[in-house]
């Protein structure tokens, strides 16, 4: 095999976080170093509605408050969970009020379902009603898969490429690669990446009738959206991580899940020529569902040959599905914003699901 | 923007399951004839909807394609495109070991992922309740597995990459398959998109006034919307190079493409940004305007799409407006998987040569002004590069350039 060149970073440079800690990422770090018992959950308000499960809403959101009162009433809450952390993670970016970039940067949001709970209205008037076609015409746009995408694009005017991908529990770790592709190939200089997950008793009766949660764990809603940009339109702003790669893959039927999720570490650190020995802190994105949990700690461990520091996100926020790549990268990105060794100088973020699906993100923190 | 020492890749395989033909073969033939696959709907009652004509694929019997899927265990959506991507692999002449000996993949677009699959958890959540929802329904809900079945049925190792921006997914998905192929990240990607007709996108766009009263006339005065649709579409993707040294057949080339966002209203398209999408696919194929032989448009058939689609054209072409015309007149909007069929006849067009018509039209609109070639019926022809269309619900919008490979 031929020795490439490692391809060109890009620059993580915001990111905006919607979680059972609140909005924020500040809140979200602090959510995190506090031991288990100590961190407070918000249940969803409309408790009854919902099987025995703890559910960990991301509570008030506050919509008007970030984006402005004017056209939010028709959106729905996944729509207003993209908007946030979209909104915070343009702050971030030292973007906020800046629009020259806004017509080369571009949109990639993980999402394997759309918003359930805006299907579900949908669907009921289309049951119940007479005329089972009078639904809300303005309401229809959100029970789209790439409903939040289109609106993150049009409340701030970002008009690259966008992309809504789906990937079940790699969803944003697909929704990065996308964007890390839609930069490299040219197509724009700045994406918005990340996922989301809404949570509604729809969804939590589906989650709980599957059987697919750990006991314990709890089901969570958020948004991570992360500014990913090429290193040229950067200028002095400062740089949370580099992103240095993405993979995804598949392996289904009888393929072992452990033996996939090494060789996709294994070859995301070769092509980036990072050793494994390097990588400091790993996020690990499985813990929240049956069975899993083992599979992905034995594939990290099979790839490193030993198993670093490990960020648990699943189990400190709650099952966050397509949002949970994101979340966990912005996990990393809060302990290299705070006390961490500084000899930790790579990260590794993986998710899997117990389906087939593989995926691993590689940051390296700013020098 | 071209990239230099990228690998140059090529469409090797054609896999349709559509409501005019299963398989590529009879796919072609029917549009060729200007043959329409709209009838009654069935998957759900219609009763109490004043439109019922959808473009389904009732003869679709998954087991008759499929090797190794189990039908029970995947949605509609996913069944159409593992059988697709199988009629590819076949018509591509690549054997399962080949690819899962390889680096191979899946990239598939989608509007509404399982929508067959969530409208029966919708009907047992609102009839009996949410308690009562079918566990095995659910494992299948979720839009990944649409690439995750095409992934499964050929034992493909790599990536299996989603992606739903609804009605140009497909050609989004053919944009990211080629920059996976032509960068070596994979030697056999799987591309295309899959939908399923449903209860709740139907009363969408009926009460959107989207909906044809009561056939689909692409560019006619007389236009009046959309029919939806349904099926699954794949295409192969692999270094010209590989496709050469294993002797296949080489429809055409993939010489770019070009993506952006309206960003101004999730249901309006908006002319100047998809010409600015058109201009961005011929620049990263490095192909001037007047070295285009067709375009295979958007083409829905409601008023505000055909008008601002060929204000687009304008645009970027001038007064030399290549031959341009809408396939969706037959098989109507197949949502996801549009821009594939697309890409598909596209590919047909450039390695049989001929130009595919647009059924239904009776009288070109006078107010999508003059000099409009809009191809009536097949046409004979000899195109050297087609250009795919694929414009989106939220302003994703997608151009695909293709050439043929002498």
């Amino acid at each position: 095999m031929t020795t490439v060149a490692p391809p060109e970073p890009l620059a993580i440079t915001g990111c905006g976080v919607v979680s059972p800690a609140g909005v924020g990422l500040d809140r979200f770090k602090e959510y995190l170093d506090l031991p288990r018992v100590a961190r407070p959950v918000h249940a969803p308000e409309d408790a009854d509605s919902y099987p025995p499960l703890a559910v960990h809403s991301a509570g008030d959101i506050k919509l008007a408050e970030h984006v402005g009162r004017k056209g939010t009433r028709r959106l729905d809450r996944m729509v207003g969970l993209a908007l946030v952390a979209s909104k915070l993670a343009l702050e971030s970016a030292g973007r906020a009020d800046e629009r020259s970039m806004r017509a080369q940067t571009g949109v990639a949001i993980g999402t394997s379902t759309g918003s359930i709970a805006s299907l579900f209205e949908i669907a009921t008037n289309t049951l119940t009603q007479s005329e089972p076609y009078m639904i809300e015409p303005s309401r229809f746009p959100n029970t789209v898969l790439n409903s939040c995408a289109g609106q993150v694009a049009i409340w701030n005017s970002l008009k690259g490429v966008n992309a809504t991908v789906a990937g079940g529990h790699v969803s944003s770790t697909a929704a990065l690669r996308y964007a890390q592709n839609a930069i490299r190939r040219g197509h724009v200089t700045s994406m918005l990446a990340g996922g989301i997950e809404e949570t509604c008793p729809q969804l939590a009766w589906a989650w709980h009738r599957a059987a697919l949660l750990r006991p314990g764990t709890a089901l969570a809603e958020g948004a991570g959206i992360l500014v990913v940009e090429d290193r040229s339109v950067v200028g002095d702003r400062p740089v949370l991580a580099e992103l240095l790669g993405t993979r995804t893959a598949y392996r289904g039927g009888r393929t072992s899940l452990t033996q996939g999720l090494a060789d996709c570490i294994t070859k995301l650190l070769s092509d980036n020529g990072v050793r494994p020995e390097d990588v400091g802190v790993v996020a690990l994105g499985a813990g929240g569902q049956v069975g899993a949990r083992r599979i992905e700690e034995q594939g990290v461990r099979l790839a490193l040959g030993f198993l670093p520091d490990a960020l648990r996100v699943p189990e400190a926020l709650g099952e966050s599905y397509s949002a949970g790549g994101a979340l966990q990268t912005a996990a990393v990105l809060a302990r290299w914003s705070g006390d961490s060794p500084a000899s930790e100088r790579f990260g590794l973020v993986t998710s899997l699901g117990r389906d087939g699906a593989i995926g691993c993100v590689l940051l390296r923190r700013p020098s | 923007m071209s990239e230099i020492g990228g690998r140059r890749v090529v469409i090797t395989g054609l896999g349709v399951v559509s409501n005019v033909g299963i398989g590529v073969d009879d796919f072609t033939e029917s549009i060729r004839a200007g043959r329409t696959g709209m009838s009654p709907i069935t998957s759900f009652d219609t009763s109490r909807f004043p439109k019922v004509i959808g473009g389904e694929v009732q003869d679709f019997k998954p087991d008759a394609v499929l090797e190794r899927l189990d039908a029970d265990e995947w949605g509609r959506s996913g069944l159409f495109a593992a059988a697709a991507a199988r009629l590819a692999a076949r018509d591509a002449g690549v054997s399962d070991e080949e690819l899962s000996s390889a680096p191979s993949g899946s990239v598939m677009g989608t509007t509404s992922g399982e929508s067959a699959v969530k409208q029966r958890l919708s009907e047992q959540a609102v009839g009996a309740g949410p308690e009562t929802v079918d566990p095995d329904l659910v494992l299948m809900s979720p839009a990944h597995r649409i690439a995750a079945a095409v992934n499964t049925e050929l034992g493909l190792n790599g990536e299996a990459h989603v992606i739903a921006t609804a009605c140009s997914a497909s050609n989004y998905a053919l944009g990211y398959a080629f920059d996976l192929v032509r960068e070596g990240e994979a030697d056999y990607v799987f591309a295309g998109g899959a939908d399923s007709v449903n209860r709740h996108t139907h009363a969408g766009f009926l009460r959107l006034g989207a909906l044809a009263d009561d056939v689909i006339r692409p560019f006619d005065v007389n236009r009046s919307g959309i029919i939806t649709g349904e099926g699954g579409v794949a295409l192969l993707l692999e270094p010209l190079e590989q496709a050469v040294a294993r002797g296949a057949r080489i429809y055409a080339e993939v010489l770019g493409y070009g993506v952006n966002c309206d960003a101004k209203h999730m249901v309006h398209p908006d002319a100047e940004s998809l010409a600015r999408c058109i201009a961005a696919a011929l620049s990263s194929a490095g192909v001037l305007p007047h070295e285009v032989d067709y375009i295979c448009a958007h083409g829905t058939g409601t008023p505000v799409n055909d008008e601002a689609e060929i204000a687009a054209v304008r645009s970027v072409y001038g007064e030399q407006l290549p031959p341009i015309s809408s396939i969706k007149s037959m098989i109507g909007h197949t949502m996801g998987a549009a821009s594939g069929y697309g890409a598909v006849i596209s590919c047909k067009s450039l390695h049989d040569g001929f130009l595919p018509p647009t059924a239904n039209l009776q009288q070109l609109d006078p107010a999508l002004g003059p000099e409009l070639d809009v191809v009536p019926v097949t046409r004979e022809a000899t195109p050297s590069v087609v250009v795919n269309h694929g414009f989106a619900f939220g302003g994703n919008n997608a151009v695909v350039v293709l050439g043929r490979v002498s």
